[in-house]
């Protein structure tokens, strides 16, 4: 666990001060009022980065870093969990064998489980394709299966259903 | 008078001083100073005004008077500020015998030299960024500590401001049963407040206002009637809702009104001062204003090392402690009405210390400003290489 420093600052104040794995010290003060400076100490003695910001401000930008605005994801990464089931975002890139493929001719579901519920591609998503539907270059599946078989998946988008 | 005082808080806000010592030289050029125009004259409203900025300005330091604030960082606090009154309170005792001889007034006038101003050196910290260096925990806590030795202060002033011919046990007892109230105050207020808790919920916004207005200048009347003075009664009051939860809501109705009080306060102080004296407080000035700068510089640059700062840090430290403000003029008001002192003293004690906190305010917001600069040129780098990364 990060450990933070909590110090109270009379008739300020209350300090956090944390320092971060790559080293850099940094600190927060909350005053009573509810402004709010953030401090980034340079090495050495020079004078400190600071901002500040008013109540408004600070959740705002507390939420951004919190995550809870966006949360940062490669979307070959993207992965949601469903109880024991996972989603995940799979990228076909224009040099899989899968493009040109149908969603049934793909054999992702008859081979490892995992079924497509979603084509999205630029020209309009597809909710629940229709297993003629033809795959083409750039389209993103969004897959939902066991995380076991996703290995499997991305062996099939590289190298095509098996014969 | 309110448009001087807008005028001199903008004003403030450009030069980036705190506007304390601006509304006190307003108040110098617009009162009735010969060689100025007098535009406002003291009148009983002033006065009257002047006297609620005090009690407010004291139920608030009250206010913030808590237990835990004390023992937050204990060790700080008490290491810092007794370095800090023994240089300073000692060498302001030292100013003060040498100019008046051992006397009551000497006393006073070392608590004029000794108290920094907690709301000058917090605005500035806060205004050049330094809130969240390490050396300012220290900075705060001597200023908390100094907090304590105000109300020991405000006792001895108390004891002369009132008594009719004072001998110095007749002081010590005053100073002490301040002192003593204030730790009953607190004792009291950690068990009060279970009281305050129940009743402040269930007040508006419009009676919370009148009740704690009511029980600051309430406690600034019963000090008075008890011969502690409207200041100390005041602190009192705010001490003993210092632990209660109604604080904050008490802090965000008034503050407004304290403000407003301050300002007409530190004005209607600079209306007081009567610059014709100012010939003979300039001796007063030339005695006290380099022991105060140096004192404060020598204890907080001592008490910085003291509590494992680096030598760079500790100059940090001695410079934000330079800058004296509101408890001077609170100390110096009351002097200048105390009945049983020297009646040369009471005429010189105002605008020495009009002069005291303008000139150790603008020093100490500058050394503050150039306290990084000057650390690196006492200790060059090669010195401070084995500086302590906390």
């Amino acid at each position: 666990m990060l450990e933070v420093r909590e110090t109270r600052l009379p008739g300020v104040g209350t300090k956090f001060t944390l320092r971060t794995s790559r080293g850099d010290k940094v600190s927060s003060v909350v005053h009573m009022d509810g402004l709010r400076e953030i401090y980034h100490y340079p090495e050495g003695d020079e004078e400190p980065h600071v901002i500040t910001l008013n109540d408004e401000e600070a959740r705002q930008l507390g939420a951004i870093i919190g995550g809870v605005v966006y949360r940062p994801q490669l979307v070959k990464d993207l992965e949601v969990a469903l109880k024991d089931l996972v989603m995940e975002w799979i990228e076909l890139p224009a040099t899989s064998p899968l493009v040109g493929l149908t969603v049934a001719t793909c054999r992702i579901r008859s081979s490892t489980g995992a079924t497509i519920v979603a084509i999205l591609r630029e020209s309009g998503s597809l909710a629940t394709p229709h297993p003629d539907e033809v795959l083409r270059a750039d389209d993103t599946l969004v897959v939902i299966g066991r995380p076991a078989t996703f290995e499997e998946i991305r062996r099939l988008v590289a190298e095509g259903p098996p014969d | 008078m309110l448009v001087t005082l807008v005028v001199a808080s903008a004003l403030a806000g450009r030069l980036r001083l705190s506007a304390i010592p601006i509304f006190i030289v307003a108040g110098i050029l617009l009162g009735p100073s010969p060689g100025f125009p007098e535009v406002v004259s003291p009148s009983e409203g002033t006065e009257l005004l002047a006297r609620l900025g005090i009690v407010l300005l004291l139920f608030f330091l009250g206010l913030e008077f808590s237990l835990d604030r004390l023992t937050a960082a204990r060790r700080m606090v008490v290491v810092g500020g007794a370095i800090d009154l023994v240089v300073n309170a000692g060498l302001g005792l030292l100013v003060g015998v040498l100019l008046l001889g051992p006397s009551p007034e000497a006393v006073l006038l070392a608590g004029l030299i000794y108290i920094s101003s907690s709301g000058i050196v917090t605005r500035a910290l806060f205004d050049l960024r330094r809130l969240a260096d390490d050396e300012t925990d220290l900075v705060l806590g001597v200023l908390v500590f100094e907090d304590l030795a105000i109300a020991l202060f405000l006792g001895i002033a108390a004891a002369l401001a009132t008594g009719e011919a004072v001998g110095g046990l007749e002081i010590a007892g005053t100073a002490g049963l301040a002192l003593g109230f204030v730790i009953a105050c607190l004792l009291l207020g950690r068990w009060a407040h279970h009281v305050f808790d129940r009743i402040g919920p269930r007040l508006d916004r419009e009676q919370l206002l009148l009740g704690a207005l009511a029980v600051a200048i309430g406690g600034g009347a019963l000090g008075e009637a008890a011969g502690l003075s409207e200041a100390v009664g005041a602190l009192l009051a705010g001490i003993l809702l210092s632990g209660s939860e109604v604080r904050d809501q008490i802090e965000q109705q008034l503050l407004g009104l304290r403000d407003f009080a301050a300002a007409i306060f530190f004005f209607a102080f600079g209306l007081e001062v009567d610059l014709s004296e100012a010939d003979d407080a300039g001796l007063w000035l030339a005695a006290a204003v380099p022991v105060a700068v140096i004192g404060k510089l020598v204890a907080g640059f001592v008490a910085g090392r003291a509590n494992g700062f680096s030598p760079r840090q500790s100059v940090n430290v001695g410079a934000a402690l330079v800058a004296r403000g509101e408890f001077t003029i609170i100390l110096a008001g009351l002097a200048a009405g105390g009945a049983a002192l020297d009646a040369e003293f009471r005429g010189l004690v105002a605008p020495f210390a009009g002069l005291f906190v303008l000139v150790t305010a603008v020093a100490g917001v500058v050394l503050m400003r150039e306290s990084r600069r000057i650390g690196r040129l006492a200790f060059p780098p090669r010195a401070v290489r084995r500086e302590s990364r906390r």
